[in-house]
């Protein structure tokens, strides 16, 4: 699942579910004060050229660190608006958090699922799911978690009252009760694949309960977090920096660095600048356009690694000419992909023809692979033919309209490149140039959509598993924007949903690829990789998009 | 005109205009597309129920007059409400980053205020090449947003030479705050700088024309009294006159500054507060803004008859 929330301006390119920044050109209350002129005197800035690479080689890993060290600093680029887990659903928020509060289950770097504050989870049957806790862990305000820790933690998850983001994970949840002291039952009103492997993001988060009601309704803003993972909330610096603390208590490996400080750097010259200069040790999600700087500074290391993220041009209205395939097809063979990873996405991509990265269906038997990606639409180039479809369709001429905006690279360069390929084929396509805050509203109301056929999306799984992309097209989905609806489809996603054994499920689910990528519900472009830079200080952080619910912060230390 | 009568037209002037700006800002937010809802729910798909349920809490259903009106009582018993996003108070969000702000603005008036009349002073007073010089530099400066100021300063001063910090406000005290906000504010002045210069030498050469000026220098008064008695001191009005205008400035690029430096203040907040439709946080800085601008304004009128005998109180109506 993803979210696709705001995104905002100047910041690196397109995350689904980023609360961005805009880069606002006047705000409304200054606007409503001082006079247009005035404005010249701080216009935003001018647009940048991507400082692209080449020759990208995803890193599995980063070498180990050598050693201990007391403080690491690392560049977030938007302050998180709250550290509450019901509500983490963003990167810089995940980022940090993952680090802290842990759940039931663990996200591996190598983007496997194993125990985590759960030892054991078994399913005795299709609707129940038992949770076997991890014996004498402790919380950062000391107490032991117990049952009811679990319990509560996971019923705030569903609590209307509490509007959570990961509420639709419990969609299907009857009850969380206690079994035992250290066990917890989950009871399912039917079978769901995906709730068992949403308990290691932060759906699946264990938080002290009496921490949770001490703090009431400053849960997230003030204070400790009440959870129990290596590092627990130091002091927070609002609108600058968060400080983490090495939890001494803590169950696991401890970790490396005494101390680990998030910065916020929104800006993204100010973030690729700091990284430069030292005054920050690391980050992820480097803006694209820094890339080259960065890999040949010399100061340290840029990685690549999995993003389990996918490129795309979402298709917003199938009413008008592009619920013709011909007028879908017609575009995606003329769409430059190769050109877009090199301008959009800093030459760190690969072009690709499905909806779902390939990382996804790690767990595939090679068979169901070849269901899932073969004959798949090409990802090269054919003018000629996209231009006879066109034709064919009766759809030279016509106009169709694409939503862009200053977000990042990825969402106004994969516009342009729409715009470039429909000229070509006699298409006649518009960009409309939304503010980024109206970006944002694309994805959550229904009116901003008007008068738009397609915009630009990126999608990340939180999961290690393509349903999490492919359920988008189920009739009523959320993220369905066009209204597909396709009984036959439906009916697979629901028995995908059902079905546990994962070879089994995956079977299931490379029809549903194959069909999502036939019709070219959203047009697919490429896989985007995560982007992790390190200096020379410090090395052990994960390269793969695993450090959302992976504690990863406490595997970086010195380098060697 | 009394002190007291101008006393009370003037907070009549700013109870009039903080309400006028409230409204419209809470106007055009709700006609802005999106609903806070959804940005508090990640953009995910909520129940039924849950969306209910904040749109209970925040009053989001509500028609918008009712709406206003509410968040207009609760203003005037002292509460800005409850941020939607950050779910937190906003006097809470508000307490946490005004500060840097101030700091930030006051340190850029500062450096305004001195370069700019230096400069301006020199140009009208020595003339011939100095006046050409700074002439060429203040068309530079003015010519200069804040912004690529910004990324100016950050490139040379704090990624080449490394004499400054590029970003953030620091882990120290006062002392390193100031530190950490010298490069913003410089960036933040730079315009300012120029066209205060500019209005301070016409505003001299006008004052050095005039027969008051004549009239000294043939009575034999040394020219650095007349130049301070007589031209600069009348000057300053026209000077003075531009302060609402240095500070509304100052409000606005400061959004951008404080993004270029990620210097987490009001402005950023500001902006993401904006994105989000977060209606208490955004209504709650729009009128910190239109009062401080308003308080400027006023500190300008009662400062202009001390600096300039030939204008008395109110006499200048305010340039809201």
């Amino acid at each position: 699942m993803t979210t696709t929330p705001p995104r905002t301006g100047r910041r690196l390119p397109g995350l689904p579910g980023r609360l961005g920044r805009l880069r606002p050109v006047a705000a409304a209350a200054a606007a409503a004060l001082t006079s247009v002129s005035l404005l010249a005197a701080c216009s935003g800035p001018p647009k940048e050229n991507a400082g692209g690479v080449t020759d990208v080689r995803l890193s599995p890993s980063t070498p180990e660190a050598g050693g201990e060290i007391d403080s690491f600093t690392w560049a977030v680029y938007a302050e998180p608006p709250t550290l509450d887990y019901t509500v983490a659903f963003d990167y810089p928020q995940n980022t940090v958090l993952s680090n802290v509060c842990e759940s039931l289950m663990r996200w591996t770097p190598g983007l496997t699922t194993e125990p985590g504050l759960a030892q054991k989870a078994s399913n005795p049957d299709p609707t129940t799911w038992v949770y076997d806790l991890r014996p004498g862990v402790r919380f950062h305000d000391g107490k032991e978690m117990t049952a009811d820790d679990v319990v509560f933690s996971l019923g705030r998850q569903s609590d209307p009252d509490n509007a959570a983001a990961w509420a639709q994970v419990f969609q299907n949840v009857a009850s969380i009760t206690k079994s035992g002291p250290l066990q917890v039952t989950v009871k399912l009103n039917k079978p769901d694949s995906q709730f068992p492997q949403y308990m290691a993001t932060a759906a699946g988060v264990v938080a002290s309960k009496a921490a949770i009601e001490a703090a009431g309704k400053d849960y997230g803003t003030t204070g400790g977090l009440g959870c129990t993972g290596p590092f627990r909330l130091g002091t927070w610096n609002k609108g600058q920096s968060i400080e983490l603390e090495r939890f001494d208590g803590y169950w696991g490996k401890k970790a490396k660095s005494k101390k680990a400080v998030f910065r916020v750097l929104t800006d993204p010259s100010a973030r690729t600048n700091a990284l430069l200069s030292g005054e920050a040790d690391g980050g992820y999600l480097i803006p694209t356009e820094s890339y080259a700087r960065l890999k040949n500074s010399g100061t340290g290391t840029l990685y690549f690694g999995e993003g389990l993220s996918t490129v795309n041009v979402n298709v917003t209205d199938m009413q008008g000419p592009l619920g013709d395939i011909r007028v879908r097809r017609a575009l995606s063979l003329a769409l430059d992909r190769s050109g877009f990873v090199k301008a959009g996405l800093g030459g760190a991509g690969t072009v690709t023809n499905s909806l779902t990265t390939r990382a996804a269906w790690a767990a595939a038997p090679e068979r169901t692979l070849k269901t899932a990606f073969d004959s798949l639409p090409p990802t090269g180039q054919d003018i000629e033919k996209a231009k006879a479809l066109v034709k064919e369709a009766g759809a030279t001429g016509k106009t169709l309209t694409v939503a862009t905006s200053s977000i990042g690279q990825d969402v106004s360069l994969l516009a342009t490149a729409v715009q470039a390929a429909g000229t070509q084929i006699g298409l006649d396509i518009q960009l409309k140039t939304i503010a980024p805050n109206a970006f944002t509203a694309l994805f959550t109301d229904p009116q901003a959509r008007e008068g738009i056929d397609m915009f630009p999306l990126t999608y990340y799984d939180s999961i290690t598993d393509p349903l999490d992309l492919l359920q988008n097209f189920k009739t009523g989905a959320y993220m369905n924007f066009a209204g597909y609806s396709d009984p036959e489809y439906d009916k697979l996603v629901d028995q995908a949903s059902a079905v546990y054994p994962v070879e089994q499920r995956m079977d299931i689910e490379a029809k549903l690829q194959h069909h999502a990528s036939e019709q070219l519900l959203w047009i697919p472009v490429a896989e985007w990789p995560t982007a992790l830079f390190m200096n020379k200080r410090i090395t052990g952080a994960p390269t793969t998009i695993s450090y959302m619910y992976y504690p990863w912060a406490a595997d970086v230390g010195a380098a060697q | 005109m009394s002190f007291v009568r101008f006393a009370l037209r003037r907070a009549a002037e700013m109870a009039a205009t903080l309400l006028t700006a409230s409204f419209v800002v809470f106007g055009a937010m709700y006609l802005a597309p999106g609903n806070p809802a959804s940005f508090l729910l990640a953009g995910r798909s909520a129940s039924p129920e849950a969306l209910a349920s904040i749109n209970a809490q925040y009053h989001l259903d509500d028609p918008f007059l009712m709406r206003y009106l509410r968040w207009l009582g609760d203003i005037l018993q002292g509460d800005f409400g409850r941020s939607i996003t950050y779910r937190t108070d906003v006097s809470r969000l508000l307490a946490d980053r005004l500060p840097t702000t101030l700091v930030l603005i006051g340190m850029s008036l500062v450096v305004v205020a001195a370069a700019g009349l230096l400069l301006g002073r020199i140009a009208a007073v020595r003339g011939g090449a100095a006046d050409s010089a700074i002439l060429v530099t203040t068309t530079f400066a003015v010519g200069t947003p804040s912004f690529v100021a910004a990324v100016l300063l950050q490139g040379l001063f704090a990624v080449n030479l490394g004499w400054f910090p590029s970003s953030g406000t620091g882990e120290g005290g006062f002392g390193d705050l100031l530190w950490h906000l010298t490069l913003p504010s410089v960036a933040l002045a730079l315009y300012l700088i120029g066209m205060l210069a500019r209005v301070t030498r016409s505003a001299m050469l006008e004052a050095l024309d005039s027969d008051h000026v004549t009239v000294a220098r043939s009575r034999g008064v040394p020219e650095r009294q007349v130049i301070r008695r007589h031209v600069f001191r009348n000057s300053l009005g026209t000077v003075l006159t531009t302060g609402g205008l240095i500070v509304s400035t100052l409000l606005v690029c400061t959004i951008l500054v404080e993004t270029a430096f990620s210097i987490g203040g009001i402005g950023q907040l500001l902006e993401l507060s904006t994105t989000t439709k977060d209606f208490p946080t955004v209504q709650a800085i729009s009128l910190i803004i239109v009062a401080l601008f308003m308080t400027v304004n006023l500190i300008v009128d009662l400062l202009l008859p001390l600096v300039d005998p030939r204008v008395t109180l109110g006499s200048r109506s305010a340039a809201v």
